[in-house]
């Protein structure tokens, strides 16, 4: 079940990285992607409200970027493999069809061999 | 769920037959023949027309071949609000040549065209996994472009036993 809040997210990467790896990263964010096609228990309709747009940035260069709808399921989980290439934040910015904008930031550093 | 099992199956194996009819007789090509004609005998089921506009929409009209790109679904979803997809392909990533958009269809949802990952080199890989809803049995369809202008797809059918959309 959901108990965090609208718009929490996390971003997961592996403890231990070193330059030139790919590596993957895992992320969350609370929302409730809901369709429009379902009605509450008052039987009014529950208007869509969905994550739209994600904006992935890694050192200031935008690497990805994910168009979606209310398909997507509920808290949304998505997984991409990345080339840490350099030590520098890994930013993502999911935003929502009501103009809601969430962000969250790991830094990607190298382990000392 | 029995109906919706086996009529797109039966559907798709008709109009085979009549599409390949037609061309060797030369006959005129009904809509849905002309459709499956349109985007390749690869194509697993005869493209409606929402989904054969989507496809035309984001191969820029180029020639869309099944191959290079893995979709991995269960083969069973026992509830569609939550149905897992992992995209995977062993095309390059590198800057000369990469995968710039992966497009994921679900041919019998309302909104079909699910999602788009656009992509650059920077990942070096393409490995997209993610949780999505299905209404029922269908098709499901990954279509990638890549920076050179070819399309890949992968299609998986997932039978859906709980409705996700409502």
């Amino acid at each position: 079940m959901m108990t965090s809040r609208i718009g929490e997210a996390r971003i997961r990467v592996p403890d231990r990285i070193q330059r030139g790896d790919l590596i993957t990263v895992h992320s969350i964010v609370s929302h409730p992607m809901d369709t429009g096609f379902f009605r509450d228990a008052e039987g009014d309709p529950i208007p869509a409200y969905f994550i739209e747009h994600v904006v992935v940035t890694y050192g200031g260069d935008e690497v990805a970027r994910f168009d979606w709808t209310s398909g997507i399921s509920r808290d949304p989980v998505v997984s991409f493999t990345l080339r840490a290439d350099k030590e520098a934040p890994l930013t993502m910015v999911w935003t929502d069809n009501q103009g809601a904008a969430f962000k969250q930031s790991i830094s990607i550093g190298f382990a000392s061999v | 769920m029995s109906h919706s099992e086996g009529s797109p199956r039966r559907a798709f194996l008709r109009s085979c037959a009549a599409a390949a009819a037609g061309l060797f007789a030369s006959g005129t090509l009904s809509r849905a023949e002309q459709l499956l004609a349109a985007t390749g005998p690869e194509d697993p089921e005869v493209p409606n027309e929402e989904i054969a506009r989507i496809l035309k929409e984001i191969s820029d009209g180029r020639p869309i071949r099944r191959g290079h790109v893995s979709l991995d679904m269960p083969l069973v979803a026992e509830d569609g609000r939550v149905v897992p997809v992992i995209i995977e392909t062993d095309l390059p990533m590198t800057a000369e040549n990469y995968v710039k958009a992966v497009h994921l269809i679900v041919d019998h949802n309302p909104d079909p065209h699910l999602a788009a990952f656009h992509l650059t080199a920077a990942l070096g890989r393409v490995s997209i996994s993610t949780r999505i809803k299905m209404k029922r049995t269908t098709w499901v369809r990954a279509i990638m472009q890549t920076s050179n202008g070819d399309v890949w797809a992968g299609y998986t059918r997932v039978l859906v036993t709980l409705n996700g959309c409502g």
